[in-house]
Formats: structure tokens, C-alpha cells, sequence
């Protein structure tokens, strides 16, 4: 079968998940603190997640075209399909810049007025660091990624109906996606710096955002694996065979790697030259959140490293499944560590100075609060609401790409490499033989 | 029988070549005297080397105070050559172990020169950090074993120590890896030759017949050493670029250093690819085998690489502003602004943007043009070590010790000696071994071959007829 029905079950299936999302966050917005700061942190924690695997499907589609990959040709469409997901991440990012001018939440320490006047470092940065750039800065770099996803998708699908064989479509796509790739490289840096880096106001790392890049760009692979296993269950794609999925299972092993690289290359440095300014953020998650910490790597590098390092391993739908499981949880474990220390820091400093004009009582409880952080579920570790959250973002991602490949066939049957792709034959020595 | 190829993929291996002609083509040169051309270029090389001898003895004669290296400058074109050389031996295990991986058949033309080129990098880089020790006798401190120097030991917290194992790793891979690949083809050099030269590889080609347990040993060795090579390209530059990360200087310690280490050496390394590939297709006639395909897939690395390098230099920028730590800033300042700002206008237009050009196709696929380029390359990524380094130690916390550095004649000789060493040693392998992988370039012949283009574009078109056409 070339042509994916939505059908109505699976749609029920997914809505049924949305609510149980919906219903989370909501639990979640009426047990929090005064600031609303877990509803918050999940919030943008889930919307940046889910924009960014867009982000790296766009991506990945963009560098395999560029490459002249060719055997990736049967799988396009669901990273077509992926990337289209940007649209409607760009509307739950506009929910968090709402946020920011209405003083909804209190997710950014810059964003507060009263904060950055006491405060040097932050006045140093707050060119950069204000709502209007952010909202800015957003706008224009989500909005161009937009402009090239759905410009892709346009081509891809003319190229089924009216491609030819002097295959201009593809030359198109070909300039498309070069001109996505130096632009993806600068302008992700910046979103990623205010979205996620900014939330420890005060910190800064050269690496940042290339190592969340990586994060995405696993998160994508694995959920691509599972999308495609999924399908091939439901009887589509039946010409995407174990090659390409031991393909993508490289992928998946080798950026697992990539990740713990820079992961390593951030954490080694910082802890080796031992400077207050960046070790402040290391010492913070090893101290406070271990389990956090520790479980990120456990989850990114042990899990993957020794379950896909044999050849048998990435051909397997058992293994697959179940690494690609671990590792985009463990990516949204990644995430959930970026974000959720720093935004509770700032939330208990917001709430005890906030108490401060209440009585001293509350400042000592406050203050005791910020040094000591004790265990609390959904900060410390995601708890049951984060993960019915999770899986609420996921139904609504999967239900727009679900939506998307839906509205076109999944055999792009007029791409210049389809034959190589449908022939995709690896010898275990890497060489493809002449058939 | 024909290949599955897609009908807009370039051919790899023009001229309608057999395996007969390919042999012949890329195994003659090695067969005659050399022209010329070759013999000027090794008397100049040769020349070059024996003033890097000179300079060598006159370092260790008169002392490491006969280089311009002052109390606050203590690293200058030293360290900037060695990280320079380093970096231009990444190509050639690049090519030949992570584009075997990413099955890119275009590394066949190329692989064989760029690996042997990358050895030779990594002599040339290993001269300096020993020569820099002035007492190179004594070099041999830097292994760690149980000893009688009271015992010393090395200092294991030491990213230099890292570099020593780091590097001694990479060129002993490197090294079994290219000469993998030579086995087969040194037997093919040795059923065409006579007499001494016959027994020599013979010797060389370890009693290779080309049986198929033989292949199959290959087959296996290979796959193995590119296992073991493909995080090695990754670490070698990583490892050189903690010896200034891990430090607490302003402009050294940046965690983005590893990754922009690699892309930057791998960036340099096809800028040298390019250059000796350019020269040697047109003196040994393999343009063929080294097509305009060849040159333009480089280009596009060195375009990739080369923006990859400029959003890192961006980044550090934008980083240091954004740290509001008047240091780092400062440092920056002093790189765009300082003394040293024509090095960095050097490293900016030569590394960033003029492979910009490589935007268009016409650049891409001219000879002229990529040479020129591969310069530039060459000379920006040694301006941005030298930026790095220099740069940075000239103005150090005390304002009080601020210096200015210009080498002497013997730190230039050291250098103009090195690419000396290296030429000397690249001359001698066109003459001695196959340029090109002959057994490798057979292996793409069917599918790569301009003769096959139409036939495979042909059965390309059958499979999609029947596998998808017919279903719909």
C-alpha cells in the first residue's frame, strides 16, 4: 500500500492521548506553586522537544539530499511529514511568548524587570535577552524554517504528479535543502540560546547548541524507527526493508555517540578549568538532581552503545524498538534536564523574594528551600504527569505528521534515486555490489 | 549485468575504461623514469629538507633561545605549525574510513594519496612538540614507565600527555590502514616487474595471490581498522584542542574547541588534498580516475566544513559578549582589534568566506579556481592557529608583560623545513606505489563506469517500473 489512511481508530486513539495531555497539564497547573512554575517548565519543555525533532527532520532530510544519499528516498516522506510539525510548533512557542509579555510565568529570570536591575550580569546581556527579541528572533527563525519545510513538501509532492525525466524537481529540492543547511546551522544557535540556555540566566556555554542539536537529532532518528516499524506493521512501506532500518540504526548508534561526544567535550572542559561562572551549572544537577544526571547518560550513551553495537542488533525489530524507545525517552529526559533545574531556581528566588514582603518566616523557608532543593516529583525526576504530558505532545505531533503523510503517496515515485533506494543492498562490508 | 544507479549520478571512472587499462593507467607511472617536473620538484623538496636538518641542529646547538619566544609568549610558530599539520592529517582517514562508512564511492579516486599525504602530516606535526622540548634527546621522557629519574613519571592530568597517545594511536592506525590497501596492489605492481624491483614487492606485498581467503582477510582487517579509525579522527583533534581548553585562559577556554577543532582539521586536510590531487592527476595523467566529480565532491566538504568552522567562530564571539565576563571579552577584542588583527581579517576571509564562491557549480568544477582555493585554505587555518595562539598570549591578565612576537629565520626554516620533509616524502610515494587504489577503483567500475551510465540508468528504470509502477 502507497497511500496512508488516517483512519478514524487511530485518529480516536491519538485524540484519546491529547486529553490524557490536556488533563495532565491541567492537574498539573492547579497542584503547582503560586508561579505555576511545573505546568510552565512542562510546557516549554514538550513544545521545544517536539519543534526540534521538526527542526532535525527538516535537517536530516535537507543533509541526505545534499549528500546524494539516495537510499533514504522510501523514508522521506515521513520526515517530510515530521518537519511539517514546525507550523504548529511555532503556535505552542507563541503560548510561551505570550507568557513572557503578559507575565504569566516566570520561566526566565531576564524577563523580570525588577530582577535585572539588581542585577549587572544580566543588564551585560539584556540586549539580547528581552522579550521583544525573543519574540523576534522566534518569529523570523521559526517562520523561515517553516518557509523551507513546506517549500520542500510542495516540490516533493509536484514531483509525484508532474515530475519528468530531466528531474527538476529534485534540482530544486537540491537548492532548497543546501540553502536550508548553513541557514539551520546559524539560526538554531539563537533560538536555542533564548528557548532553552537562557533559562540559566547567568550561564553560558560555547557548546550548548550544538549538543542540544545532537539531542534533537537522536530523538528524530529514534521516533523516525519507531514511526516507520509502526507503519510496516500496518502493512505500508513494505519496500522499506532491514537494510534501510539497519541504516537508520547506525544513525541512531553513531549520534548516540556524537551526543555523549559533546556531552563529554562540555562537561570535561568545564570541570577541568574549574571556573565558579560555568562549573555553578554542573555541580547544580550532580548535587541536587543526580538521578537526572546520571540517568542522562545512562539512558543516551550506555543503553544505545552496548544494545546497538553489534551488527545482529540494528537489524532486529526487538532491539530496534527497544533502543529507539530509551533513547527518545531518554532525549526527553535530556530536555527535561536542561530546563527544569535552572527554571526552579529562579522560580524559588521569584517566590521568596515574593514572600519577603509577607514576613521573614517565609524568606528563611524560601531561602532554606533554594539551598537545599529537596526531592519533588516533576523536578527532581519526571513524574506521572510529566509522562502523561509527554505522551499527549506526542499524540498531537504524530497526529499532524499522521495528518500530512496522509495527503500523499509514501512511495515518492518520482525521485531520481527511488530505484536505488528500493534496490538498497548492503554487503555487511559496506561496499554495495553490483547486482 | 549492470548496477542499479541512479540516472543523475555522475561517473567515477571515465574513458569507457576495462580492468585491463586501469591497471595499466594507474600502475605506469611507477614503471618509468621520472620526468622533468618530478626531478625539480624533489631536488627543491630535497633542498628544503636538508635546511630543516640545519635548523634543527642549529635549535639544539645554540638553544630554544635562537626562536623569538618570550616570557609571555611561550607558544608561537611552534605549536601554530604543529596544530596545522595535525589538522591537514585528518583527510585521509577521513575519507578512507568515515566516507567508507557513509559508502561515498568517490573516496576510491582519492583515499590512497590523501591517506599516504595524511601520514606524512603527521610526521611532519609529530617534528614539533619534540624539537620544542630543546632537548631532544630526552624526548623519550614522555613515555610512561617505571624509571631511575627519581622515578619520574609523566603527568597523566596533562592533555600534551593525552596528545602523545592520542596522536602515536592515530598514526599507527592510519598507517595499517593504508598500507592494507597497498597489499593488493603492490602484488599487482610485482606480477608486472622484473628483476629487483620484482623482489622488493614481493617483500612489500607479504606473498599476496589473491585468493579469496585472502580477499576475505582483507575484507576483514579493513572493516576493523575503519571501526577503530572512525572515532579516531574524531579524538586526535579533539585531544590537540584541549591542550588550550582545558586552561583557564580567556580565548583557549571554550567548550566549543573539540568540535571546531574537527571540522576545522578536516577542512584544512581537503584544502591539502586539493592541492597535491590537482597537481599529481595532471602529471600522472589520472584525470580520469580523479574526475572533475572527484574535485567537486571535495569542494563541497571544504563548503561545509568551512561554514561549520565560521558558525564557531561566530559563536565564540557572540559567546564571549554574551558571558558578560570582561576577560573573555576582552580577548575577543583583542583578536578582532588587537595587534595581531591582520591575522584574524587572514583567518576570517581565507577560511569563511571565500569558500563562499563554492556556492556555485562553476567554481565547484574549476581546476584554477580550487587550487587557488586550497591555498587559501592552507593559509587561513594557519593564520587561525597562529590567532589562537599568539594572538591570545600577548595579552595576558598582567598588562604589565603584554608582548609582541615575530619569529626568526630559524622558526620560519623549521617550517618551510617541514613542508620540505613532506614533499620529499609525497614525491617519493607517486613514484613508488599506486596513486590511485587500483583494486578499490575495480571494485566501482560497474556501477561508476561511464561506459555502464546507460545500462544501469536503464535497469534503474525497470525497477521502478516493476516494483512500484505495476502495483499502482
Amino acid at each position: 500500500m502507497n497511500q496512508f489512511s488516517f483512519d478514524s481508530r487511530l485518529k480516536n486513539i491519538l485524540i484519546g492521548f491529547m486529553v490524557l495531555g490536556l488533563v495532565c497539564l491541567g492537574i498539573t497547573f492547579f497542584v503547582d506553586d503560586e508561579l505555576h512554575t511545573r505546568f510552565w517548565t512542562n510546557y516549554l519543555h514538550n513544545s521545544v522537544f517536539f519543534t526540534g525533532i521538526a527542526l532535525m527532520s527538516l535537517f536530516i532530510m535537507a543533509a541526505f539530499t545534499t549528500a546524494w544519499s539516495g537510499w533514504h528516498t522510501l523514508v522521506k516522506r515521513i520526515w517530510e511529514a515530521y518537519s511539517l510539525f514546525l507550523i504548529p510548533g511555532l503556535i505552542l512557542m507563541l503560548v510561551v511568548i505570550i507568557g513572557i509579555w503578559g507575565h504569566f510565568h516566570h520561566l526566565y529570570h531576564w524577563a523580570d524587570a525588577e530582577a535585572v536591575a539588581a542585577d549587572p550580569i544580566l543588564q551585560g546581556k539584556s540586549s539580547f535577552l528581552n522579550p521583544g527579541w525573543y519574540t523576534f528572533g522566534t518569529l523570523i527563525i521559526v517562520g523561515l524554517w517553516i518557509l523551507f519545510a513546506v517549500r520542500i513538501r510542495q516540490l516533493s509532492v509536484d514531483e509525484d504528479a508532474n515530475g519528468t525525466t530531466d528531474y527538476d524537481h529534485h534540482r530544486k529540492i537540491r537548492i532548497w535543502s543546501a540553502a536550508f543547511l548553513p541557514l539551520a546551522g546559524f539560526s538554531s544557535a539563537a533560538v536555542i540560546w533564548q528557548w532553552i540556555m537562557s533559562i540559566d540566566a547567568h550561564w553560558y556555554s560555547t557548546l550548548y547548541a550544538w549538543y542540544t542539536g545532537a539531542s534533537w537529532f537522536v530523538a528524530a532518528m529514534a521516533l523516525t524507527i519507531l514511526t516507520i516499524i509502526y507503519l510496516k506493521s500496518r502493512g505500508y512501506l513494505e519496500k522499506v526493508n532491514i537494510e534501510h532500518l539497519h541504516d537508520l540504526g547506525k544513525y541512531m548508534f553513531a549520534f548516540s555517540i556524537f551526543w555523549t561526544y559533546l556531552w563529554f567535550s562540555q562537561y570535561m572542559l568545564i570541570w577541568y578549568a574549574n571556573v565558579g561562572e560555568e562549573t555553578v551549572y554542573f555541580l547544580e544537577r550532580r548535587e541536587n538532581y543526580p538521578v537526572l544526571f546520571y540517568g542522562n547518560l545512562i539512558l543516551n550513551f550506555v543503553a544505545p552503545f552496548f544494545i546497538l553495537m553489534r551488527n545482529d542488533t540494528k537489524r532486529k525489530y526487538g532491539t530496534l524498538v527497544f533502543t529507539s524507545i530509551v533513547v527518545f525517552f531518554g532525549h526527553w529526559w535530556d530536555f527535561f534536564q536542561m530546563i527544569k533545574p535552572g527554571a526552579r531556581t529562579t522560580a524559588m528566588e521569584a517566590l521568596a523574594h515574593h514572600a519577603g514582603e509577607h514576613g521573614h518566616e517565609m524568606i528563611a523557608h524560601g531561602e532554606m528551600g533554594a539551598h537545599e532543593l529537596p526531592f519533588a516529583l516533576g523536578y527532581t525526576i519526571p513524574g506521572f504527569l510529566e509522562l502523561g504530558t509527554m505522551l499527549g505532545f506526542l499524540a498531537l505531533f504524530l497526529f499532524v505528521a499522521f495528518d500530512r503523510l496522509s495527503k500523499a503517496s509514501l512511495v515518492p515515485k518520482n525521485d531520481p534515486y527511488l530505484a536505488e533506494s528500493l534496490q538498497h543492498h548492503v554487503e555487511i562490508h559496506g561496499e554495495e555490489g553490483a547486482h | 549485468m549492470s548496477a542499479v544507479v541512479s540516472p543523475i549520478r555522475e561517473p567515477l571512472i571515465e574513458g569507457g575504461k576495462s580492468y585491463r587499462q586501469i591497471t595499466e593507467d594507474i600502475c605506469s607511472p611507477t614503471e618509468s623514469a621520472p620526468n622533468v617536473a618530478w626531478i625539480v620538484a624533489f631536488i627543491i623538496s630535497v633542498a628544503a629538507l636538508a635546511f630543516y636538518v640545519f635548523c634543527v641542529v642549529w635549535t639544539v646547538w645554540v638553544g630554544i633561545g635562537s626562536w623569538n619566544l618570550n616570557r609571555t609568549i611561550g607558544w608561537g610558530w611552534d605549536i601554530t605549525n604543529f596544530v596545522w599539520w595535525i589538522g591537514i592529517g585528518h583527510a585521509g582517514t577521513l575519507i578512507s574510513a568515515i566516507l567508507l562508512l557513509f559508502r561515498q564511492k568517490w573516496r576510491t579516486g582519492v583515499n590512497r594519496a590523501a591517506e599516504a599525504m595524511t601520514i606524512f602530516a603527521v610526521m611532519c606535526a609529530g617534528q614539533f612538540p619534540l624539537i620544542h622540548m630543546g632537548r631532544l634527546w630526552l624526548g623519550f621522557f614522555i613515555f610512561p614507565y617505571p624509571n631511575t629519574r627519581g622515578p619520574l613519571w609523566v603527568n597523566f592530568n596533562s592533555p600534551l600527555l593525552w596528545d602523545v597517545f592520542a596522536i602515536s594511536t592515530y598514526f599507527t592506525v592510519s598507517l595499517l590502514f593504508w598500507y592494507t590497501g597497498l597489499v593488493p596492489d603492490f602484488a599487482t605492481l610485482r606480477d608486472r616487474a622484473k628483476g629487483i624491483r620484482k623482489n622488493i614487492y614481493n617483500f612489500l606485498s607479504f606473498g599476496w595471490t589473491g585468493a579469496a581467503k585472502h580477499w576475505q582477510r582483507f575484507e576483514s582487517l579493513s572493516l576493523v581498522l575503519a571501526g577503530l579509525a572512525t572515532p579516531l579522527v574524531l579524538s586526535v583533534h579533539t585531544i590537540v584542542s584541549f591542550d588550550f581548553a582545558t586552561s583557564v585562559i580567556p580565548g583557549w577556554h571554550t567548550t566549543i574547541f573539540p568540535p571546531y577543532f574537527v571540522a576545522g582539521a578536516i577542512f584544512s586536510g581537503f584544502a591539502m588534498v586539493q592541492t597535491l590531487m590537482v597537481i599529481t592527476r595532471k602529471v600522472l595523467k589520472l584525470e580520469q580516475y580523479i574526475t572533475l566529480g572527484h574535485i567537486e565532491s571535495m569542494n563541497k566538504v571544504i563548503l561545509v566544513t568551512g561554514t561549520i568552522v565560521g558558525v564557531a567562530y561566530l559563536t565564540e564571539l557572540f559567546i564571549a559578549w554574551y558571558s558578560g565576563y570582561i576577560y573573555e571579552q576582552y580577548a575577543f577584542y583583542n583578536r578582532v582589534m588587537g595587534p595581531y588583527y591582520w591575522s584574524y581579517i587572514g583567518m576570517m576571509s581565507c577560511n569563511v568566506l571565500s569558500p563562499q564562491i563554492f556556492w556555485w557549480k562553476k567554481m565547484r568544477r574549476s581546476i584554477f579556481v580550487t587550487f587557488v582555493m586550497s591555498i587559501f585554505v592552507n593559509i587561513g587555518m594557519w593564520f587561525e592557529r597562529f590567532v589562537i595562539i599568539a594572538t591570545t598570549l600577548a595579552r595576558d591578565y598582567l598588562p604589565s608583560s603584554w608582548s609582541y612576537y615575530t619569529p626568526t629565520w630559524v622558526e620560519i626554516g623549521l617550517f618551510v623545513g617541514t613542508l620540505g620533509l613532506f614533499f620529499t616524502l609525497y614525491l617519493i610515494f607517486t613514484r613508488t606505489a599506486p596513486v590511485v587504489a587500483v583494486a578499490e577503483v575495480k571494485a566501482i567500475l560497474k556501477s561508476a563506469g561511464d561506459q555502464y551510465l546507460e545500462p544501469n540508468a536503464r535497469h534503474a528504470a525497470k525497477v521502478v517500473k516493476e516494483e512500484v509502477e505495476t502495483q499502482a
